[in-house]
């Protein structure tokens, strides 16, 4: 299917020229887009003169070398902020001196000016980050498939879903999510599970005749073609199976493991039979006996459990024209060196990030013709493939994780004091939210819908539980949905993920919202805090307990925002039904965000977040899409891509596949850093 | 309620509808015979057994610490469930792991009461790039002594990991979902389901197989891994470091499946396991708990493996306990701030953990082997990786060791320690009498003193 691969080689030098070619134009439209850039010497003098000396007048009492405070130490930093390693640090800095957060209201404030100038010399230091210096485009660990890829890749290779996967012990998450290559780790009773599992499906597989005639796709014509035929089957599968063209010598490996098991097993004497080659023919007829040695299942069943198969395997340099490439690289003094992903490589993040899946033929058809790098390729790819049923992965695996909807299967409000929530009222929260991040992929919606859509999908069960009227059925339907619930954060769903079993939580909802939302995680508690007591109503209502828990002024610096958006959301109980009242107190959502915004109500609250928070929201969506993408956490030269993907979102109205289309033609997604950079 | 006297393997096998080869094993060998010095295994004694089970959020240690040491101690009430076993087992109070504390890193308690719980490592604190622990006491043990049965060691728990968000303060889930960890970058999965579990330990052959397709299909596996493993070799040499740090746990698994083949080869005349499949995992977590002790109860019987970890939940599990009339959640409560209402739930927790350890003790004690029990020949460890859940603190830890180690531990009492010994100190005590002996491991310093009198 992909013809010869020596083709495939000679081709590839030329590929590589034009996306360097490519990668270039890009990389200077990207520097044009920027502001510009304040030289980092003038940054340094600005730091020395504005920054450290307030630090050390207002930070180093807590934020000093020695046991500081959330861990922070500030006195490191001297005559820089060394941006281009601790950018992420810095915006937090800026942005607790911002909203007056820095320093507590115990110790004592800088007076405005003060503030401004530190405020701008802090900003000059993060506007110095470069990107327009070497390119740093990371490097991704090979990456074991994941349970779901596992399943979806079996069934796209053979087309049947056993969903073999099912039993595999689960996969650990890091980054958030299960796909990140240095946390999925190969045990040995994984091992012995792929074994397993690789010879199930091969049986399987071949008593099923559709899934059959997708592995054997050539037949026998006579005897003499047997062995021909069998090759041409072996390259055939291992070609879709390793995800690339293999090379011949890979193929014979393969037949050399089948001649000698033919070769020795006991079946050998039995059947008199000592060529090693049957047709498939035969292979039908044999009937009662255990096929399992049968050439083609063997070898089958081997390739399924080969770490070409198991591990998404990027190399460093395997290909000549590629590693001729890389000298020139290193010589011409790059100080990190790059490589291009092959096409092969592309279509298989491509299809792995949108389907959880190998590449189809159209994929692996582009990638032969070499034509996958092409920005317009990759952007009706994206297109294509979010048009796809198997985008529905994006739904269960990115949304279920990024929302933490998996979470919602293990949950258990008290029954007691939540009587109305059931098994169904569970399965329809789920699907409501599942149906909504469904339909912004499908109908390519703004990503701002998931803080302002003033719809929904719902069921009877659902519309009963949200109040709204005319809902007949078990069939979800779009609905308007009523005054106060707006966006995803007003789903029963995520209402219920953050709440405990007997009570809501503002707290978690508002550090879920921070985090996932607007990528403004609060650093956790200290430990032996004191802890809100359940059900002690004496002491005034849950809000009023809160506000004198947190009397404490270096409690409030991170609750002040936390609890502002956790209660806003009080008037959703812990399985999201409406109310107007906990216990005998009446809720009060009113609240207020950094920089005096009000807000009376949930749906104010989401427009203030909407409005106001829409650089934060989207970048963190970005950031979430990106990591989940490549299956790594993103470093500081992430924040580059980032920046371009949120240009690029930008002007076309933070359109889901505006989003999508960015990250594929971002450097990470497209590039490698190579040995020495790890 | 399995303490009834005489009575037979078969029967109680029976009960639970398998029937299978027990191996016999000869009589204890009384520590006497041994010499003072030596607590390594005597050449032909019955095999020895160690498993780790770890409890999460710590516990309301007031009652949980005997108030006298030495024999004759009172249970105090978590521990009273325990009263069948007292004389087995030793309370071990005063153990520390050092490295479960920040040391700089931070928030992440949690996280890290889990992955130094047997290795004693202080974790690299990342959530995703890089994760690093320790080698741990099981697999320490596994890695030397498990080529004696069929699997070196099993790792089993009843929640699996977390399938999405964050873990604990920048700690890959990874290091709150496992104890067992094979490198320091190889965390083992552990088995949820009690049906995969039987399988794996029991369901080696197929039910009809004859014997010559048995032969045949070990003979494929073997010519596979070969394959596979020559793959793997190939490619590491092509490969960057992270990445042939994968491949390396890819090899070791491979190797590990050859050698269970091997085994299954050597096993091929025993008879068949003829047993009712257990369901997969029971609604109710009591009934789960109870099954997954059940299968360490037979592992060790059969000697399928010697070496086995149990975590009764993940580190900072939120799960409720709604079965004992508590339905907030365990790491809820664990912030208790000294209110006595979430202290008493939290000890009804750390009971109800209890009973089913208890469970577990008196099904090891009702199996006799040689002259006395398997549990005899055990050493049980049981305990958290933090001391009490609000204070997050990782001294004075709770653990307890069951069994008698055969014959080399002088259990039915409490033993308190100086503050600040290394709970490391008692793994490598643990290994000595495995005959898997250590030179240290994770902050240990030494061995620990006072399991004999």
């Amino acid at each position: 299917m992909f013809g010869v691969s020596l083709s495939v080689l000679m081709s590839y030098r030329t590929i590589v020229a034009i996306a360097v070619m490519g990668a270039a134009l890009l990389w200077d439209a990207r520097v044009d887009a920027q502001p510009p850039i304040p030289p980092v010497p003038e940054a340094d003098a600005l730091f020395v003169q504005q920054v450290a000396p307030f630090l050390a007048k207002h930070c180093y009492s807590c934020h000093g070398s020695e046991d500081a405070e959330a861990d922070l130490s500030l006195e490191r930093f001297q005559d820089s902020a060394n941006i281009q390693e601790e950018y992420a640090l810095w915006q937090r800095v800026l942005r607790m001196l911002e909203e007056r957060e820095m320093p507590p209201a115990d110790q004592p404030q800088p007076d405005e000016e003060e503030l401004h100038a530190v405020g701008l010399a802090v900003q000059a230091q993060l506007d110095s980050f470069d990107c327009s210096g070497e390119q740093r485009p990371g490097r991704v660990t090979i990456r074991r498939l994941n349970r779901a890829e596992y399943n979806n890749t079996i069934r796209d290779l053979v087309g049947v879903d056993f969903q073999p996967a099912a039993d595999f012990p689960s996969d650990d998450v890091g980054h958030g999510f299960d796909n990140i290559a240095d946390v999925l780790s190969m045990s040995p009773i994984l091992l012995e599970k792929y074994l397993a599992a690789a010879e199930t499906i091969v049986d399987q597989a071949f008593e099923d005749p559709e899934a059959r005639a997708k592995i054997e796709r050539f037949s026998a014509e006579s005897r003499d073609q047997r062995r021909e035929t069998l090759e041409k089957n072996v390259r055939a599968f291992v070609e879709r199976a390793f995800r690339r063209p293999v090379s011949d010598e890979e193929v014979e490996r393969v037949l050399t493991l089948v001649d000698a098991v033919r070769g020795s097993g006991p079946e050998r004497g039995r059947r008199g039979r000592g060529d090693g080659q049957r047709g498939a023919d035969e292979q039908r007829e044999a009937g009662q006996r255990r096929p399992s040695n049968e050439p083609l299942r063997l070898a089958c069943t081997a390739i399924l459990t080969s770490p070409h198969f198991l591990f998404r395997i990027e190399q460093d340099a395997e290909q000549e024209g590629e590693s001729e490439l890389l000298t020139e690289a290193a010589a011409a003094g790059d100080a990190v060196s790059v490589r291009p992903l092959n096409d092969y490589e592309i279509a298989t993040r491509l299809a792995y990030f949108l389907w959880s899946s190998m590449p189809d033929e159209e994929l692996f058809d582009l990638a032969a013709k070499g034509e996958l790098r092409q920005t317009p390729t990759l952007h009706a790819q994206v297109e294509r493939m979010l048009a796809d049923p198997k985008a529905r992965a994006l739904v269960d695996n990115f949304a279920g994780q990024w929302l933490q909807l998996r979470d919602v299967a293990s949950l258990s409000p008290d029954p007691e004091r939540y009587p109305a929530f059931d098994e169904e009222l569970r399965a329809a929260m789920l699907q409501e939210t599942e149906l909504f991040f469904a339909a912004i992929i499908r109908e390519d919606r703004s990503v701002l819908d998931f803080l302002g859509a003033d719809f929904s999908y719902v069921n009877e069960r659902l519309a009963q539980h949200y109040g709204i009227a005319d809902v007949q059925g078990q069939e979800f339907r779009r609905v308007a949905l009523p005054a106060q619930r707006r966006g995803v954060l007003t789903h029963a769903s995520i209402l219920l993920l953050t709440s405990n079993p007997t009570r809501t939580s503002p707290v978690k909802r508002g550090q879920w919202i921070l985090d996932n939302f607007l990528g403004e995680p609060p650093p956790p508690p200290p430990p032996g805090i004191e802890e809100l007591e359940d059900d002690d109503e004496t002491l005034g209502s849950l809000r009023e307990r809160m506000e004198q828990h947190r009397a404490n002024p270096s409690c409030a610096v991170c609750h002040r925002q936390m609890d502002a958006l956790g209660f806003g959301l009080e008037n959703f109980d812990a399985i999201g039904a409406w109310r107007e009242t906990d216990g005998r107190f009446a809720i009060d959502p009113a609240g207020e965000l950094p920089g005096n915004q009000h807000f009376s109500s949930p749906a104010e609250l989401m427009q203030v977040l909407a409005e106001q928070k829409r650089e934060a929201f989207t970048r963190r969506l970005a950031e979430k899409l990106l990591t989940y993408g490549l299956g790594r956490g993103l470093g500081p030269y992430d924040r580059c891509a980032v920046n371009a993907v949120l240009d690029h979102a930008a002007a076309e109205e933070f359109r889901f596949s505006a989003l999508v289309k960015a990250i594929v033609i971002s450097d990470p997604f497209l590039f490698r850093e190579l040995k020495g950079a790890e | 309620m399995l303490t009834r006297p005489q009575v037979s393997r078969r029967t109680l096998l029976r009960g639970l509808g398998l029937t299978l080869a027990l191996p016999t094993f000869d009589s204890l060998t009384p520590r006497m015979a041994l010499g003072a010095t030596s607590v390594a295994p005597a050449p032909g004694a019955a095999p020895r057994r160690m498993a780790c089970i770890f409890v999460p959020n710590g516990v309301h240690v007031p009652d949980w610490i005997p108030s006298s040491t030495g024999f004759g101690y009172q249970l105090p009430y978590i521990l009273e469930p325990l009263a069948s076993v007292r004389d087995d087992m030793l309370i071990l109070s005063g153990l520390t792991h050092d490295r479960g504390r920040a040391n700089g890193d931070g928030p992440g308690d949690h996280a890290r009461s889990a992955s130094v719980f047997l290795t004693g490592a202080q974790p690299r604190k990342t959530d995703g790039s890089n994760i690093r622990s320790g080698i741990s006491v099981d697999q320490l043990a596994a890695q030397q002594i498990g080529g004696a049965t069929r699997l070196p060691s099993l790792e089993l728990g009843c929640e699996a990991g977390r399938g999405a968000g964050n873990c604990d303060s920048g700690y890959s889930c990874a290091y709150s979902s496992n104890i067992s960890w094979a490198s320091e970058s190889t965390p083992v999965g552990k088995e949820v389901n009690p049906r995969l579990a039987f399988e794996r330990l029991f369901a080696s052959g197929e039910s009809g197989e004859t014997r010559r397709s048995r032969q045949e299909r070990i003979a494929l596996r073997k010519s596979i891994l070969d394959y596979v493993a020559d793959d793997a070799e190939r490619l590491q040499k092509q490969l960057g470091r992270s990445d042939q740090r994968k491949l390396d746990e890819y090899l070791s698994g491979v190797r590990q499946v050859e050698r269970q083949i091997e085994h299954s080869e050597q096993e091929s005349k025993q008879a068949a396991v003829e047993m009712d499949l257990p369901p997969g995992i029971p609604q109710e977590y009591a009934d789960h708990l109870r099954l997954m002790l059940d299968m360490m109860v037979m592992a060790f019987q059969t000697d399928s493996t010697r070496i086995a970890t149990m975590m009764f939940a993940n580190a900072g599990s939120n799960r409720n306990y709604r079965h004992i009339g508590i339905p907030d959640g365990h790491h809820d409560l664990s912030h208790h701030a000294g209110d006595p209402v979430k202290h008493a739930k939290i000890r009804e927790i750390n009971r109800f953990h209890i009973s089913q350890l208890a469970y577990f003790l008196q099904r090891l004690k009702a199996i006799p082997e040689g002259e006395g029990t398997l549990l005899d020949n055990c050493m049980i460890l049981y305990g958290s990786g933090l001391s009490d859940g609000n204070r997050h603190n990782h001294e004075n830890l709770p653990i307890l060791l069951a069994g008698r180690g055969g014959g080399t531990i002088d259990s039915g009492r409490h033993v308190a320690y100086s503050t600040e010994t290394p709970l490391c100190n008692l793994f490598l005590s643990m290994l000595d009498r495995m005959g898997a002996p250590a030179p240290y491991i994770g902050d240990s310093t030494g061995k620990l003193t006072g399991l004999q009198v």
